[in-house]
């Protein structure tokens, strides 16, 4: 039996039940990723420890001992959150040697449930990028079209989940980071409500809007990894009290407005399976309406002060002298040395630290940033209108299908504008998930959902609701 | 309107290198983004609050050190158990 396209349930429910073993399950996965790694490149660094804590579970439960609800099941992490004593490089030289002394909250949530880190995941260089193509470790690529972009910047995440390389993953979303290569490589991607997850252990690139979500193949698994690093935490200040409990669960007559100026600037195929996945939605019972989010206009312009503003002081702490790579300090004058190590920072990181300090300059601060602010209030003021009216509201996650890797990488601007529909959630903090809605040539297309603050539970609901009816679920040939 | 030299100076304030390719590359797109994020500055937002954190001082945890065991520093260069960095002066 191939146990790596098994999900989260049935590998914990086989693990426990002795049907067989973790340490076969995790055999079978690293036998996968080394065979379809050539091709897809997800991984920067697979665990050497993976198999022997698998062993350790075995025995576990061999002895009667407790194990927990992801018991065995192998969890990719992005390398942009912690990792105690394996590398967490941010897919950026500046990182290349750093190995944390501490596992991320979410991390030591998901060993303290039994899950095993099966390696760390491509992204886009400190998470900024909407493709993955601007790493150290190389592009990661589509499973569904290995020519094409998984999307990013947790494009690792969810190429490594829709190529059966794991079984759930951890990515980070800034500004559609999970969603977006969620839509690209037709998994199932949910950024939660800002302080429902914390963030402690997670390189910060925009802290005000960041936060790290899960990656699985179905809405069940997002579930459960959902249930296990949820919750408030000491380390992370921003987080609200409480430790929610998500379920799944077969919920009928949800109101649902479809949002034209998300649909609006999408491609005629894309825009097609919405306007379909909508009628799925419809004959399921929901009264789904089309309605009206104005401030999406804005939205874009917004996201991109503040990500590159926060980005620009949270980057400065990188000064290559207490962890980094090997250049030597001798010979070098103070500033001189901190500018020549930081020119090692890639592209698109260099570019977005530069515009942050420029939108940030005496004088432009009131003109950018304030501004951007205020679009933030004024995006979630409409928003908390709309769910007085409507518990999801829906259009596509990406306007566009997953396009040839290199096709925009030296048009920055034409790149950010295909984050349009996934920022607003970001801004407003409230949470939106991409479920996938099916295919057009044979590429995937996603579906957004987005509930108000702390409604994940109706998001998830509309978002089984949806996978059990439109049954679009399958894995690409690799 | 952004000038070679303007990006020349902030590449300097934020302590990056760039090289002369980058310079005239960076000028340009850096220019179309600024043009872009100009949409900001045609709202009408006076009577718009900037969203601002909820969470008071006395919510915090108290501010006390917790160290990490073992060596977390990623560097070899190094003297007398500290580290060693680029001169001051």
């Amino acid at each position: 039996m191939a146990l790596y396209t098994l999900d989260s349930r049935q590998v914990a429910a086989g693990v426990k039940g002795r049907e067989f073993s973790a340490e076969e399950y995790i055999y079978q996965l690293l036998e996968r990723i080394e065979k379809v790694e050539p091709k897809v490149n997800a991984f920067v660094s697979v665990s050497k420890e993976a198999l022997d804590e698998a062993r350790v579970i075995d025995k576990k439960i061999r002895d009667g001992e407790q194990v927990g609800a992801l018991a065995g099941v192998a969890v990719s992490i992005k390398d942009n959150i912690c990792t105690k004593g394996i590398k967490t490089t941010c897919a950026s030289k500046m990182l290349e040697t750093f190995v944390p002394p501490y596992d991320a909250t979410v991390v030591k949530r998901l060993r303290d449930v039994g899950a095993i880190v099966i390696g760390k995941v491509n992204l886009d260089e400190f998470a900024m990028g909407s493709t993955t193509e601007f790493s150290r470790y190389g592009a990661t690529r589509n499973p569904w079209d290995v020519s094409r972009v998984p999307g990013g910047s947790s494009g690792g995440s969810a190429a490594s989940v829709a190529a059966l390389e794991c079984t759930v993953s951890l990515g980070s979303d800034t500004g559609g980071s999970v969603r977006c290569p969620a839509s690209f490589c037709s998994t199932v991607g949910l950024k939660p409500t800002y302080g429902l997850i914390s963030r402690y252990g997670l390189v910060s690139y925009a802290n005000s809007i960041e936060q790290i979500g899960p990656i699985g193949r179905t809405v069940s698994d997002v579930v459960l990894v959902l249930n296990a690093i949820a919750g408030a935490d000491e380390n992370d200040h921003t987080t609200v009290g409480g430790k929610p409990a998500h379920s799944l669960r077969q919920r009928k007559g949800l109101r649902v407005g479809f949002v034209r100026e998300f649909i609006e600037g999408a491609e005629p195929r894309v825009a097609k399976v919405i306007h379909k996945a909508a009628d799925t939605l419809a004959k399921q019972g929901c009264g789904c309406e089309e309605t009206s989010l104005a401030s999406v206009q804005y939205a874009l312009a917004s996201y991109y002060t503040i990500a590159m503003a926060e980005a620009s002081s949270n980057l400065a702490r990188y000064d290559n002298v207490r962890y980094g790579f090997d250049l030597d300090p001798e010979g070098y004058e103070w500033n001189s040395y901190f500018a020549k190590a930081r020119s090692n920072f890639g592209e698109e990181v260099k570019r977005r630290v530069i515009v942050g300090s420029y939108v940030l300059s005496s004088g432009y601060y009131g003109k950018y940033y304030l501004k951007a602010q205020q679009v933030r209030s004024l995006i979630k003021r409409e928003l908390k209108a709309l769910f007085k009216k409507y518990d999801i509201l829906i259009g596509p996650t990406m306007p566009i299908l997953p396009f040839e890797i290199g096709e925009k990488i030296a048009d920055p601007l034409r790149m950010y504008l295909v984050d349009i529909n996934t920022v607003v959630a970001n801004l407003a903090g409230m949470p939106a998930m991409s479920v996938p809605a099916g295919f057009t040539d044979g590429l995937p297309v996603g579906l957004q959902i987005m509930a108000d603050e702390f409604q994940e539970q109706t998001m998830l609901d509309a978002a089984y609701l949806f996978e059990q009816a439109a049954k679009v679920q399958r894995s690409p040939d690799l | 309107m952004v000038t070679k030299e303007e990006v020349k100076h902030l590449s300097w304030l934020v302590r990056i290198d760039l090289s002369d390719d980058e310079l005239e590359r960076y000028t340009l797109q850096i220019e179309e983004i600024i043009k872009y994020l100009d949409k900001l500055d045609n709202i009408q937002l006076e009577h718009v609050k900037p969203i601002v954190a909820k969470k008071r001082l006395s919510d915090l945890r108290p501010d006390e050190p917790a160290g990490f065991e073992g060596n977390v520093l990623g560097t070899k260069y190094r003297k007398d158990g500290f580290v060693k960095g680029p001169r001051m002066v």
